[in-house]
This record gives C-alpha cells, structure tokens and sequence, in this order.
C-alpha cells in the first residue's frame, strides 16, 4: 500500500489598483494597499489561523505519524511580515513543530523559468534566502510556480541542488502508468519527480462540497480506503491551502474531515510521508518525459490559464522585457515593484476562458472583466516604464 | 414684423442627453428664439430644467386631459391606411374547381380610421426607460401620434423636425394642419450602419425628407448622401454647420513625458476607432514617445482591446472607457493631437470641442466638420498610412502644428449658433412664403 505525500499551496499576490489612465506618471502606489489586507484579513481569520492550529493539534496528537509539506510564496510572506504578522507567527510555530516541510519555489510565484532563466534562477534564490530567514530551513524538494513544469524544469532543479521536483501528473506524459510512484526526467542523473494524482487530489479540492458528486458526502474512512487501493508507493494529495475554509467554507465539514484523516489513514495501514522523505526511501525507476510545458490549472493542465489569450500573452511578454533595463539601474524598490508584476495571478485573471475553467478564473479575480485586468495592468505597466526611465536619467549607465 | 411661430419635435434634450443631437437642438433652438416663437416637444424633458425664451414640452410629463380636446379630430394617415381586397384564401383547403378571378376594383376604399385614444399608459412608457431603448419603434410612433394632437391645439405656422425619430411626427403634423415642414438631418441610417442598410428606419428618413419642405443637413457631406443615396431633390437641401458654445478651456501639464493623441467617442464602427488603432501602430513604430487614449465605450471596446494586445500596442494605446464632461475636460486639456477617424461623420462636434481647446485635428475626409475646420489636416478614413503621418507631422513640426491651430482659432469664432439660426430663418422664409 502506497504512503501519503501531502503538499499545500499557500499564496497571495499584491492585487493592482484599478490604475486608470488619469494615473500613468503620478508616481504613488500601484497596489490596492486596503483591498490586499482585506482578503489577507478574511483568508486568515477563515483559513490560515484555524488551519494551522488544527494541523498544529494533529502533528502534536499523532507524535510525528502526521507530517505533511507546504510551498509559501514570497509575496504571501511579505504580506504577513506587513500586515498580519500574527498569521506569520502561526505558520513559524507550525514549521518548528517538526511535521511541516517546506518547499522551494520562486519568490513571485511567476512564470519565471518560461521567459527568462536569470529572473528564474534570482527568484529561487530570494525565496530560498526568506525561507532561511523566516523558518531557518532549507527546502530539498523545487515546486514551481502552478506545478509548471516540463523535463527541463527537472534538469533545472537537478543542478541548482535540489533532491526533488513536483509536478502534474498529465495522462498524455503517464502513459497510462501510475502517478504514484516516483519518476526519472529524461537528461536527469538523480533527481526525482513526485507528481500529483490530480483524482484523488480534485476529490478534497473540488468535489468534496459538491452535493451533487455521486460519492457526497465524502467520509475520511472512505478516502483513505481509496488512499489504500490506489496503489503504488506514494500517493501524493496536492492543493491548495486555502480550500480548507475559504474555497470550501467551514460548513461543508472540511475541517472535520482532516481532524479525522491520520486516524483514518492509520486505521487503513498507510502511513504519511513528506516529499523528501518520498524521495529518500523510494527509487525512480521508471521515466517520465514531459516535453512541452504542463501545470495543475484548468482542464487542459498547460499555461493557457496565464497565455492562453492576446492580452495575456502580451502583457507578461511585455513585463519580461524590462528585465535587463530594470536590473541594471539596480534600484531594489523599482526592482521589487517590477517582479510583483510577475506573479501570475495578474495573468489569470486576464483569462478570457468560458466553462467551468473561465468561472474558477472568475472566483478569483478582483475586477470586473479580464478585459479590465489587462487594461489596468498594462496603465501599471506604463507607469512603471517611466518610472525606469526616471530612475535612468538619475543613474546614467555607467555611473 | 411678426414674429414666426415655429413648432419643434425633438428627441432627446439636454439635461436627457445621448450624443451630439440633443446638444445641437439646444444650442440652435436658443439662438432660433431671438427671432421667432418657439416651442419644442420631446418625449422626455427633465422636470428640473426649464428655459426662459422658448417653451419645452416633454410627453413624459403631460397630463392626458391636456390632449383629449384632439381626441377624434384627425385621420391618422401614415399608418392607418388599410385597404381590403374581396379575396379568399386557405391554403389548407384543397378544392378542384378554379377559384373565381378576384374582381378589379376601381375604387378600393381607404379605411377612415380616427385616432387611437391616447391612454395613460402609452404616456407613461415616455417616463420610463431609455429614449434609445429595445421599445424604440414603438416610442416612435407614439411620439408622432400624441405630437400631432399636441400640435392641433398649438398655433404656429412652420413645423422643423429633428433626426428620423420626429419625421413622422412631423409629416402627421403636417397633414393634419397643412402647415410648412423642415426637416433637420443631424444624422443617418447611412452613417450609423453603412450603404448597405435600407431598413424601416431608412424608409421612416426617406419619406419624412420626401414629404418636408425643406431638408437641413448639418453639413455640404450629409446633404450629398440625402441627394445622392436618398433621392432627395437637391433644390430643397439647405446645408447649415452646427455651432459650437464656448467652453472654458484649460490647459493641463501631463504627468508623462510623452505627447498624446486622442480618441472620443462611441466605439461602433461609423467611428472609425480600428483605424485609429492602426494608425496608432504606425505612429509608435516610429515614434515610442507617443500615447493613443481611445475614450469611449461601445461594442468594439473588447475587439479593440485584444487588437491593439495582438499589434503589442498596449502600454501605448490606453483605453479610459466612459469618461464624463469633466473628465473628458481634463483629456483634452493635455492632448496634443485629435484624431477623429469617422468612416461617415454628418458633423462632429467633438473636433470642434477639441479646436476650443487648442488641439489641431486630423479628421476623415468623410466628416461634415472638415467643412468647418478648413486648417485640419484630411485623410480618408481607411488610409492610416496617411492619418499616421499627419499626426507625425503635427508631433514634430511645430509651424505646421502653429498653423492649423490658428486656422481652427479663426473657424471657431465663426461657428456660432447664431450664425447657424440666421440661415435657418432664411430657409423658413423662403418656405412659409
């Protein structure tokens, strides 16, 4: 019977103001300062806060049987240290309990590694400098950002020193083999990649408060009986933090359901493991080769949901290409401001996607349209490109 | 001398404004009262506004007593027209025998029908809703028929009607008092919708300028579409350009450093706003210290959008959405160039606006304002290779752009409401005689 990897995303970008073009050269904020505290302030009093106490209470119960991973962004960090530092203080006890590992990820959860290999490489670095910083740890296992990945990813993690990487497990790159044994990239000599079993993983994350899925109400019994039938050595459950009690509010139950999920994976014979722990105790044996770009998002599990349309593969094209101009007049504010533009929340919510996917990408957007996303962003965009040229005219190059 | 009495139907009127039409009538209809007795009706009047030299009537805030005393006095003829043909027909009824040949009559009756009463809830549909709404045909007729029996228990001796949604009015009104009709053109169903378009709306502006007296389009441009694409005799078209009111104009500092050249008005396609876009493309390839504010909103909003993301232009090309007057006050006030791109303009009030302001245009040879502003630089609306180098040439040489500017100082002076009252009145003369 396979183990238990779980893995949660926790992230939040800087959302934009509603940056008009009356705005372009005022040089003040670019970011809705109240609007960023208010969603913190209501995903940590209905998430974070509830959550790292009940997870705290079970890797205490469970004496070390319960452990599990997590990914915080950089920019959810900084939010914390600003805003909420409490929240922050609760994630720091919940690491130091010894049953949380933590992984690597780039600072601004962007699409980084797609454009541009300097801004990638700088951006794991500054994550892995705050994570030093914050929770004294250094993460052995790379996530990127949406689980975007491909075999160059995995090389990539290889020779920046990582152990692990984690990735979708797509049907077309599976074969029809199991997610839930660790696999080989192609080019890679020891690095392992864990990918996520996106049916088990999209029955918490999706389907659990959904009334009408034939297996509702889900008991931890019954999930972990399937935990025990899937097979395989490491079953791994990856989603995001915030579907315990924001995405899925406290009354479907789903705090209940984790209280009871180590007894009930205890009960079914399974045991729990963190992804370095996967790493370390099975072999990858077998190769798994993802040639083009793949992630956890919408039904196609590509980068459609950030560059799917016109809008969207403009406006990070055009972010992109103020790398080298931004570095070299080495102002770490303006830096700073550019990189937050990165993060791929601006680009999702540019999606112009119908269906089930477009009304995910409508849960969370702060806009009224993707039309107005791109609009506002792109006001920001021109804004921030005088504000380089200002800061080029103070700082000649070659000064 | 005695002052004439003229009636004018209107459709929307400031404060109850949608575009340039209700802002014409007012400005034409003030100047018009210092010389002749004026009343207007509108479907829709603000309650709060009233003006001291010409009475206004909106239909949404008449009693329905005031017009029962017309109840019954008038056939209604453009639309109450029946006649019956002794025939017929089942198309499910199948029979052997030849039907009888249906007798020609000589003399086939025009059904006399009387007014339909007019009934408080057809007033009531005046108090609500949106003067261009999905009802619109029906508000049309309304209008006509509760405007001619307004106008049968009003003495005046000419009828002037503005834009096709009061010809009808107008023509019953005419009829039924066999006074003199003028009908003012301040736009087309050309304009809006292009040659092709020859719906009922197309047919409800044919015959109101058929059956008018007079035709006043509000440019020499409209006045060749009336003669050329709706048949009109050319001798009863009398062209009279809009004026403009002073505004007090400013002048802002940008906070960017580059120039600006805008864009105002509805994104539908009579406006040209995609060639704007392209002609913006071709100003930024080559020169980057440009910026395309397009303000406005319309249906072409989001296809403009993913455009100008495709052509890489956004950054440049900014799009501000609906703007109020004070709002689109501050644009100009920091514009450097207008360009107004209308695939058919019947005038454009907006160039003029932004002339008041100091800013030199680039107008579409297909803009009855180019009439106007003789200094303005003229590109058909579809050759953007052209409309680009203008705007280059405004953006960089500071005598050319010296030069129309003063132009446009000159034609504004000349543009007044006024000016454009004196030539009507010489068309009422030349009618009510």
């Amino acid at each position: 019977m396979p183990d238990v990897c779980l893995y949660f995303q926790v992230h939040q970008p800087h959302r934009l103001l509603p940056y008009d073009f009356f705005r372009i050269g005022e040089n003040a904020t670019h970011e809705d300062v109240a609007m960023n505290a208010a969603i913190l302030d209501k995903v940590a009093e209905k998430c974070y806060l509830p959550a790292n106490r009940m997870f705290q209470q079970l890797i205490e119960q469970n004496h070390g049987r319960f452990r599990m991973a997590m990914s915080i962004s950089g920019t959810l960090i900084e939010q914390l240290q600003h805003h909420r530092p409490d929240v922050l203080e609760s994630f720091q006890k919940l690491v130091a309990s010894g049953g949380v590992e933590l992984l690597a990820e780039t600072y601004y959860h962007s699409l980084a590694f797609v454009h541009s290999n300097k801004e990638f490489d700088r951006q794991v670095e500054m994550h892995l400098q705050l994570l030093e910083e914050v929770f004294s740890v250094r993460p052995r296992v790379f996530r990127n950002t949406e689980l975007i990945y491909n075999d160059a990813i995995a090389a990539k993690a290889e020779t920046m020193g990582f152990d692990g990487v984690i990735a979708e497990g797509v049907d077309s790159n599976l074969n029809g083999q199991s997610p839930n044994f660790l696999y080989r990239a192609p080019q890679t000599a020891r690095i392992k990649s864990l990918l996520r079993n996106s049916r088990l993983s999209d029955d918490l994350s999706f389907r659990f408060s959904d009334p009408t899925w034939s297996e509702y109400p889900l008991t931890p019994e019954k999930f972990a009986s399937w935990l025990a039938q899937s097979g395989g050595d490491v079953v791994n459950l990856f989603m995001d933090y915030e579907n315990i009690g924001e995405h899925q509010w406290e009354e479907t139950g789903i705090f209940e359901f984790w209280k009871a999920m180590p007894a009930a994976v205890d009960d079914a014979g399974l045991q729990w493991v963190t992804p370095s722990e996967g790493v370390d105790l099975y072999r990858a044996s077998r190769e798994y080769s993802s040639r083009y770009l793949t992630s956890w998002a919408d039904t196609e599990r590509d980068l459609t949901a950030w560059m799917g349309n016109v809008m969207q593969q403009e406006a990070i094209a055009k972010v992109h290409r103020l790398e080298h101009e931004i570095l070299a007049v080495n102002d770490p504010a303006l830096t700073h401001t550019w990189a937050k533009m990165q993060t791929s929340d601006h680009f999702y919510w540019m999606s112009t996607k119908g269906g089930t996917d477009g009304s995910v990408h409508t849960y969370f957007t702060p806009y009224p349209s993707p039309y107005d996303a791109y609009i506002y962003f792109m006001n920001v965009l021109a804004d921030l490109q005088i504000r380089l040229r200002r800061a080029q005219d103070e700082k000649p190059p070659g000064s | 001398m005695n002052r004439l009495r003229v009636l004018k139907l209107g459709w929307e009127f400031p404060p109850l404004i949608n575009g340039g039409l209700g802002v014409a009538c007012l400005g034409l209809s003030q100047a018009l009262s210092k010389h002749v007795n004026l009343t207007v009706v509108v479907p829709k009047s603000s309650p709060d506004t009233t003006f001291d030299s010409f009475s206004l009537r909106g239909l949404n805030q008449l009693a329905i007593d005031e017009i029962s005393a017309a109840e019954n006095q008038y056939q209604y003829e453009s639309f109450a027209q029946t006649r019956r043909i002794p025939i017929f027909l089942n198309p499910y009824e199948i029979t052997d025998s030849i039907p009888a040949p249906i007798p020609h009559s000589e003399t086939t009756t025009t059904c006399p029908t009387t007014f339909s009463k007019t009934t408080r809830s057809q007033l009531d549909t005046f108090k609500i809703g949106d003067l261009y709404g999905p009802d619109l045909g029906s508000k049309v007729i309304e209008f006509s028929k509760i405007a001619a029996k307004i106008a049968l228990l009003e003495e005046f001796d000419l009828i002037h009607a503005h834009d096709w949604m009061t010809f009808l009015a107008g023509v019953e009104v005419k009829k039924a008092t066999g006074k003199p009709l003028v009908v003012h053109v301040h736009a087309l169903q050309y304009d809006r919708s292009g040659a092709a378009d020859r719906g009922w709306i197309y047919d409800i502006e044919k015959y109101g300028m058929e059956q008018a007296d007079a035709v006043i389009p509000v440019s020499r441009y409209t006045g060749e579409i009336i003669a050329n694409h709706y048949a009109i005799d050319p001798q009863k078209i009398h062209p009279v350009h809009n004026g403009a009111d002073p505004v007090a104009t400013f002048a802002t500092r940008k906070k960017f450093p580059e120039k600006l050249v805008l864009f105002l008005g509805r994104l539908t396609s009579q406006k040209g706003p995609e060639f704007f876009l392209e002609t913006a493309a071709r100003v930024i390839a080559q020169n980057p210290n440009v910026r395309f504010v397009v303000a406005g909103t319309g249906e072409k909003l989001r296809p403009l959008i993913e455009t100008g993301a495709f052509h890489g232009l956004g950054g440049h090309f900014h799009f501000t959405g609906f703007l109020n007057k004070e709002k689109v006050h501050d644009l100009l006030s920091m514009t450097d160039v207008y360009c107004m791109p209308s695939v058919s303009e019947p005038f454009g009030l907006s160039a003029l606006e932004a002339a008041q302001f100091g800013i030199p245009a680039v107008i579409s040879k297909q803009s009855g304002v180019a009439e106007v502003l003789k200094g303005a630089l003229l590109a058909d609306y579809w050759d953007v290779e052209l409309m680009a180098q203008h705007i280059n040439n405004l953006l960089t040489d500071s005598h050319l752009r010296a030069h129309v500017v003063e132009q446009a100082q000159l034609d504004i002076a000349a543009s007044t409401w006024d000016a454009a009252a004196a030539k009507v009145l010489t068309i009422y003369q030349k009618i009510s005689c």
